[in-house]
């Protein structure tokens, strides 16, 4: 099951397609155009709830509702694109802006638009610098073919975009932490409610979506929703695109409507191209670092909402990490954690304390060989005292992969503990530093 | 001469972006970094300054997030992502062969003053691992026979003047070619003749100063273009 029409990796290979007017002779900025010119922003958001298009962040929340959240006649409102792209395994933003920024920035424009914000910031990841720099060329162009500024085709809409790079902080990618952030505080998340909708940047009305989400918007408008439903499954319409890595031969983003197996994408000569050096699957986290893990034998779940919760799991952002038999479960968890850990903001105690001694006592255990029984029921006390009591996801996503392990590899973390007493000879009591 | 004296035009222009001044502080701050090299405290205070916020909330912000640098590092940061699937893909092999040649270990500085190792989270680009980051110029597929080759040119580089800020405001990627050359990795050219009409606005609009295409006006693009000398 191919894809005959891409949706967001539109006309990638197209030379130069990140400039204005090549992208626009491809018939890029005509769904902006025929907007502005000719529908309601009324119209743009029903447009965007019949298409059924789904927030591509993680969270799958409808997109359209979202902006229906937005209180009546509340002003100035503000759009921003979360594009703070950190967790391991997820890379599709990064190339879209990278080929073809335009298609971004038409969709901000247009979202904007339909929502009745006059000004939108992109957020992007502050190692994105070069992306940055292309995306406000690109921006710069807009402007001056006069798609973006005052008046803008010769109707009353103003609209500004810019793009405003982090300095290094995951949690950025929150939609409160972004907002924190761009109002020029530390990142760290805000209670919700109020919710971002009520009361978001410098406490307006304000809509984050994803980049993926709304690179999607351009072509629903050009093409219709009939159109946009037609690709993937009745919940999950339209495509995704799979960010795949690990060891595979041909990691890459892959852009396939929702539905097909997770085995087509690792396997298929087009797409994955099968395990590295044939060996077999050992762990797949089917939506980045903060998805439960899937084994080899989840490999016939096709790749949408619905089917990767139904199997255990959660699509999440579509960054798939397929990991061959040669890793160990307790290592995978630890370096997962480990990134937890440091991308932790340190506001709420479950979170900071308990990615904090999740990765001491996995270290301990992985890298230093010195492993007891009672590791395990300390890991498992450790994850259950966070799970459900982090102030917001991250915390929560870290709880995953050292639960994931234990349940899926039970007998690694019993075989570190057998080896240790094998090296070691008796138990080491548990250092208070290492 | 003060930060507000040098960059006054770009730092107005970052202000003026924003609803609210305290937003400035993140853009600010990289253009502090890459004018003093890193963030001393009196950087800081200048910053907070401008602002007009206290010095201590921006020395917050300095001590929260993971790119800016409040002790001196080497002309090239040398990041290297270490997560899953990296640490898989070849990026232990890669740490491991930089800090042989370079004769020094992760957080450290060489003594020529030239690089600094670090060993940093998800850069984003999975698909190409190993992959590094130098001064947040992405390097792809930086496999460890590479790393000599990676050095000398960015040793080069630095010769030439050719080193853009640690902070990334000029950063531009690099990948190796099949035949194993560093090169530059292609971006458009806005500035190629124009091939199409575009159907004029009706009200035509200036872009705003702050995304000018020529933001980076004092730097010759023409020889970063070209493959590295290599």
């Amino acid at each position: 099951m191919g894809l005959s029409e891409h949706i967001v990796m539109r006309e990638l290979d197209i030379p130069d397609i990140a400039d204005f007017e090549v992208y626009r002779r491809h018939g890029g900025w005509e769904a902006y155009r025929y907007a502005l010119t000719e529908k309601t922003p009324a119209d743009i958001v029903q447009m965007v709830k019949e298409s059924g298009l789904r927030g591509r962040g993680g969270a799958g929340f409808p997109t359209g509702i979202k902006w229906g959240f937005l209180p009546k006649g509340v002003y100035p409102r503000y759009l921003l694109c979360n594009c703070d792209e950190s967790e391991p395994g997820t890379f599709n933003n990064h190339q879209i802006i990278d080929k073809n920024p335009h298609q971004l920035i038409e969709g901000v424009a247009l979202s904007a638009y339909a929502i009745e914000a006059n000004v939108a910031y992109i957020y992007m990841r502050g190692e994105f610098a070069a992306a940055a720099r292309t995306l406000e060329r690109a921006i710069a162009q807009a402007y001056a073919a006069g798609f973006l500024g005052k008046k803008i085709l010769g109707t009353d809409f103003d609209l500004d975009i810019y793009v405003h790079r982090g300095a290094g902080a995951y949690i950025c990618g929150e939609e409160t932490a972004l907002m924190e952030s761009l109002e020029g505080k530390i990142g760290q998340p805000r209670l919700k409610p109020p919710f971002p909708a009520v009361a978001g940047l410098y406490g307006k009305p304000t809509i984050i979506n994803n980049v993926e989400t709304l690179a999607n918007v351009p072509r629903i408008v050009e093409k219709g929703v009939a159109w946009y439903r037609s690709h993937g499954t009745e919940k999950s319409p339209g495509t995704k695109c799979f960010s795949l890595s690990g060891h595979v031969n041909r990691p890459g983003n892959y852009e396939l409507p929702f539905g097909v197996p997770l085995r087509e994408l690792i396997e298929s000569p087009e797409y994955g191209g099968g395990m590295k050096g044939g060996r077999p699957v050992k762990i797949i986290i089917p939506g980045g670092a903060s998805a439960p893990w899937l084994t080899a034998e989840h490999l016939d779940v096709p790749l949408d909402y619905e089917s990767v919760a139904a199997a255990g799991s959660m699509l999440g952002s579509g960054a798939v990490i397929v990991l061959n038999d040669t890793v160990s479960a307790p290592h995978v968890a630890y370096k997962m954690d480990e990134f937890f850990k440091h991308e932790s903001c340190g506001k709420c105690t479950p979170c900071r304390e308990g990615t904090h001694w999740l990765v001491r006592v996995l270290h301990r255990m992985v890298e230093e060989g010195h492993a007891t029984t009672a590791d395990i029921d300390t890991l498992h006390s450790i994850y259950r005292q966070m799970a459900g009591n982090c102030f917001c996801l991250l915390g929560e996503s870290a709880v995953m992969p050292i639960k994931s392990a234990l349940q899926l590899f039970p007998h690694e973390f019993e075989a570190l503990v057998k080896q240790s007493s094998h090296r070691n000879g008796h138990h080491i009591p548990l250092m208070a530093h290492r | 001469m003060t930060l507000l004296e040098i960059h006054q035009a770009e730092i107005e222009a970052i202000i003026a972006r924003y609803a609210s001044k305290r937003s400035a502080v993140l853009p600010l701050l990289y253009l502090a970094q890459d004018t003093y090299g890193y963030l001393t405290d009196d950087a800081i205070r200048e910053v907070a300054a401008i602002l007009a916020l206290p010095a201590t909330d921006v020395f917050e912000v300095v001590g929260f997030y993971t790119l800016f640098y409040n002790r001196p590092v080497g002309t090239w940061v040398l990041q290297v992502c270490d997560d899953v699937p990296c640490c898989y893909c070849g990026a232990e092999e890669l740490i491991a062969a930089l800090k042989q040649t370079l004769g020094i270990s992760e957080d450290e500085t060489t003594s020529d003053g030239m690089f600094t190792l670090q060993r940093v989270k998800c850069l984003a680009a999975c698909d190409r691992a190993p992959v590094l980051q130098a001064n947040l110029d992405y390097v792809y597929d930086v496999t460890p026979d590479r790393v000599q080759m990676l050095l000398n040119d960015l040793r080069a580089r630095a010769a030439e003047a050719r080193k853009r800020g640690v902070s990334g405001r000029f950063a531009e990627d690099y990948e190796f070619t099949r035949d194993g050359r560093l090169v530059q990795i292609e971006r458009f050219s806005p500035y190629r003749p124009r091939e199409f009409v575009i159907e004029p606005p009706a009200a035509p609009a200036s872009p705003p100063s702050s995304v000018a295409p020529e933001a980076d006006a004092g730097l010759d693009r023409s020889d970063t273009r070209k493959a590295s000398p290599l």
